[in-house]
């Protein structure tokens, strides 16, 4: 797996949106978004932009490859 | 399936057992243990008083067909109603349980020197069903993409372990002189097929609840 930064948490927080939340705006599990905010999970092109629309940040600020 | 219809198919199942018995009782009693004890059916000819064995023996073939087909249409209504909603379907985990009857398969040491039938073995395969253990622990959960990924994840790993494990014990057997005799080595292979399905069978879903819960212990929600 590709390594990243994920900022997600920031976002999410200034939006002031729970994991649940979010998670069910965009269609998945809890445990989805969790490990997406740890970067241990690299989600699909759709899924990257359905966040980036739910907490408003462009992409490419909510997920930073080296 | 609802709770009635389970009540009809288990009475329909007592009617059958019932049938079966009391036309045994009857054709020991009253027909000279005729279609009960061994007998050459190449000579047969029909007589009134067999009419109750046959009939019950048919009765429960029916039953039987109609259950596996009511099997089939409820596999197939589950995986329709999984696909649609996007859940995983509705298992109880003490299904696992089923994963006992592998033990049958040692039944095949008994009906070989016995019998020369090898056909227990075969039970090693129910093995497999331990994996309803797991299975269940995910039932109802929605399948989004990161537990499609890891299901495919699963159903990978699992295929390159088995195939592997096949080809190893394949290659060793088929050399023919691990166990001096060629009998012994076919029945080998035999367990080793049936305990390798079985694997096929458990580590998907034992993987799939792996990858799903590793590190889940660390993960608190907000």
């Amino acid at each position: 797996m590709a390594e990243f930064t994920c900022r997600l948490k920031k976002y999410r927080q200034l939006k002031n949106l729970t994991q649940e939340q979010l998670a069910a705006q965009v269609g998945v599990r809890r445990e989805t978004i969790m490990r997406l905010e740890k970067a241990q999970y690299n989600p699909s092109l759709k899924l990257a932009i359905d966040i980036s629309r739910a907490v408003e940040a462009p992409i490419e600020e909510l997920f930073v490859f080296d | 399936m609802k709770k009635n219809q389970v009540k009809i198919w288990v009475g329909c199942g007592i009617f059958c057992i019932a049938a079966v018995l009391l036309s045994v009782w009857h054709a020991v009693t009253f027909n000279d243990s005729r279609l009960v004890a061994p007998m050459d059916f190449g000579s047969y000819s029909f007589n009134v008083k067999d009419l109750p064995m046959l009939l019950s023996i048919s009765l429960t073939c029916v039953y039987v067909l109609a259950l596996l087909i009511q099997l089939f249409i409820s596999i197939g209504k589950s995986k329709r109603n999984a696909a649609k909603t996007n859940m995983t379907r509705k298992v109880n985990p003490k299904l696992g349980f089923l994963g006992l009857l592998g033990l049958l398969g040692f039944a095949g040491f008994w009906s070989y020197p016995v019998r020369g039938d090898i056909t227990p073995f075969v039970f090693f395969l129910f093995f497999g069903f331990f994996g309803f253990f797991y299975e269940g622990k995910l039932s109802g959960t929605f399948m989004d993409e990161r537990f499609r990924e890891n299901t495919a994840r699963a159903q990978l790993n699992t295929y390159k372990i088995t195939f592997s494990i096949t080809l190893i014990a394949l290659v060793i057997l088929c050399q023919g002189r691990l166990f001096g005799s060629l009998e012994y080595t076919l029945i080998a292979t035999i367990i080793v097929l049936s305990l390798t399905l079985a694997l096929g069978i458990f580590l998907p879903e034992y993987l799939l609840y792996r990858y799903d819960h590793d590190g889940q212990t660390e993960e608190g929600g907000e």
